[in-house]
């Protein structure tokens, strides 16, 4: 009986140190974690449970901010070269079902978006302090004995992000490119799984608005729509890329005094505004419900179900949702740019080159790095993917 | 005797803290109690444009007490039905029994696509994890009603009306409100789950979830903190409510 019970527990721990070997010896160079947008990545990368991560802003300057970790190359200049400069990021959307009904809505929401734009393009710096009030409400962010201004940080943060609203040809070729790299991940098998460019591009992208904005905005007179008693939902993610809505809200009496169009916030007090008034020419036509989320695929699981109408998100889940056959469309550029590759202090690696090195010299050694993205098929995990594989490192997804 | 004895494990632990936190040296990890310590002495500053504790807690506590309350309107009567009416808990309790292990939280997409985004969805959740212990407490409560109090009143000519609402009730009472009680803890533990669904902007949870993004430890474990010790307080009031109305309970044992 003794002898069995022996034999029983030697056979378990030697399946449990089979099942250590296993998984420790993998095969791929780099490891990659999901971490369902960027909340765990300065916490992994403290506690050493990563290497390095890739987030939009600001969160890429939180590592350099709490001295956790250092930025060693921005998302336009990820190899191959030149290849990312100007990638497209962040997009305004709108529900196709919506755009039928509320068409000058959407058009006026589309020149708000254009006119912030072009507000953060020429004050910058205003442009980021707004961003720390509604991110942070321009209070601190403390680490140990550090503390830091979130003002400062979005300073840093802001300029790695190129603020773009034209949906140009060469920017939808960008999107096109994100359509192959999510069919390579295998995460797009719906209505997008064998397209060609053009019926990809006429599935995607509704430029229609962007050129009505364009020719209001030139013409200098707003067309107001019909009043809307309906709240309408809107989603955004608290990030500085989607700055233009935030502008748009805290800055509402400049545009209404200089373009008669603004989102005005029905509690001026709040740092984060939920309800916001469209007026347009002083008049108010419509209560916009604005809904923060964490990550992108939130933002589509809402826009599927009707609870929001638009939605500022990043260009891969709303490809996927559109994939998914949510009766949506791409109607401009919120942003190009906008992500940091973070690396543990400890690093050597200081840029690209010295972090292909450092990923090479560790997976020589049994101990590839392990570098965290917000979510498989984001545009930080299809980069970084790229960029790794590209400078001849393979990628595998891990488990923390 | 007792009270003193209780006090000296949480000193303890705050020393051991205290301790811990200097010689790890990483905030990540434990932060310092000098970092926590302000934060809960100034419940009335603003937190990362999230409001102030003070204000997040009453957010929350709105959440909460909204969704107890549906909760209670739902489970008392349903649980006195199925604790009487055997057939009607023949017919309910399968279903009882397959929803009951769920969390709260894989109700999350499901909340916000029926009761869309905001405080319906939130007091969804909650109601889910009051519901429950409010549901089977109640059942048991009916069903330990001495069956002799029944009788008796059964006997005098009580219609079966006057038997529920005269005996049943009042006998189940005390047992239906250790279900209130643990009912408010477990729907003031969803709070987070609640908070977490997009479209919050304010209370403990969403504070403390928010606060991660930036790696803020400090505003987490205030969060932390503050949702304990108003649970505390909350289940100190269940209790003293149960000592002065509900203490012929243990005189009839």
């Amino acid at each position: 009986m003794n002898g069995v019970r022996l034999l029983l527990i030697g056979c378990l721990a030697a399946l449990l140190i089979a099942a250590a070997c296993t998984t420790t010896k993998t095969t791929a160079d780099v490891g990659i974690l999901y971490t369902k947008g960027t909340g765990p990545m300065p916490t992994l990368l403290a506690t050493k449970q990563i290497d390095g991560y890739i987030a939009w802003q600001p969160f890429a300057e939180v590592a350099p901010v709490a001295q956790i970790g250092k930025v060693i190359t921005y998302s336009g200049s990820l190899p191959p070269d030149d290849r990312w400069k100007n990638h497209p990021c962040c997009v305004l959307t709108a529900r196709t079902d919506f755009m039928g009904s509320h068409q000058a809505f959407v058009d006026d929401m589309g020149v708000a978006t254009i006119l912030a734009t072009r507000y953060i393009t020429d004050h910058p710096s205003d442009a980021a302090d707004i961003v720390a009030d509604w991110l942070a409400g321009k209070g601190n962010f403390t680490y140990g004995n550090i503390s830091v201004s979130s003002v400062e940080v979005l300073d840093r943060a802001f300029p790695t992000v190129k603020f773009v609203n034209e949906p140009s040809e060469q920017w939808m070729a960008g999107q096109i490119e994100f359509v192959y790299a999510l069919r390579e991940l295998g995460t797009i098998n719906g209505k997008l799984k064998n397209t060609t460019d053009d019926q990809t591009k006429a599935l995607l992208f509704d430029t229609g608005p962007y050129n009505r904005d364009m020719a209001m905005i030139d013409a200098g007179s707003i067309v107001a729509p019909p009043v809307e008693a309906n709240p309408i939902g809107v989603g955004y993610l608290l990030s500085d890329h989607h700055a233009s809505l935030f502008v748009a809200v805290k800055k509402w009496q400049y545009f209404n005094d200089t373009y008669g169009i603004a989102l005005k916030p029905e509690d001026p007090a709040a740092t984060r505004p939920d309800l916001v008034d469209l007026l347009v020419k002083g008049k108010k036509i419509a209560t916009l419900k604005l809904i923060p989320a964490d990550a992108g695929p939130q933002l589509m699981q809402l826009a599927a179900t009707n609870t929001i109408q638009m939605a500022y998100v990043g260009n891969p889940p709303a490809i996927s949702a559109i994939d998914q056959g949510t009766p949506l469309k791409i109607l401009m550029a919120l942003n190009n740019e906008g992500s940091g590759v973070v690396v543990i202090t400890s690093s050597p690696a200081t840029d690209w080159n010295s972090f292909v090195q450092w990923a090479k010299e560790r997976s020589a050694a049994g101990n590839p790095i392990k570098m965290a993205a917000p979510g498989k098929g984001s545009i930080q995990d299809v980069m970084l993917r790229y960029a790794l594989e590209e400078s001849g490192l393979s990628v595998k997804e891990v488990q923390a | 005797m007792r009270r003193p004895l209780g006090i000296i494990l949480p000193i303890l632990l705050l020393i051991i803290w205290e301790i811990a936190a200097r010689s790890i040296n990483n905030q990540f990890i434990l932060p310092t109690l000098e970092t926590v310590i302000p934060v809960l002495l100034s419940p009335t500053v603003d937190i990362l444009g999230t409001g102030s504790l003070l204000h997040n807690a009453a957010v929350s506590l709105e959440r909460v007490g909204l969704g107890f309350l549906v909760a209670l309107a739902i489970a008392v009567p349903l649980g006195v039905g199925m604790g009487w009416w055997p057939r009607l808990d023949a017919f309910m309790d399968t279903t009882v029994q397959l929803l009951r292990p769920i969390p709260p939280l894989a109700w999350g997409p499901l909340a916000i696509a029926w009761f869309s985004v905001g405080l319906s969805s939130m007091v969804f959740i909650i109601f889910l994890g009051a519901f429950f212990p409010i549901l089977l407490n109640t059942i048991d409560g009916v069903r330990s009603v001495k069956r002799t109090w029944i009788e008796a009143a059964e006997t005098l000519g009580a219609s079966e009306r006057q038997v529920l609402g005269k005996v049943v009730l009042p006998g189940a009472a005390p047992t239906i409100w250790t279900g209130l009680r643990v009912g408010f803890g477990v729907a003031w533990m969803c709070v987070v789950a609640a908070e977490w669904l997009p479209g919050t902007t304010s209370g403990l949870g969403y504070l403390t979830l928010y606060a991660y993004n930036f790696g803020q430890m400090q505003y987490i474990i205030a969060g932390m903190i503050t949702i304990g010790t108003i649970g505390i307080v909350f289940d100190l009031l269940f209790r003293s409510v149960e000592n002065r109305w509900f203490s012929w309970r243990r005189l009839e044992r």
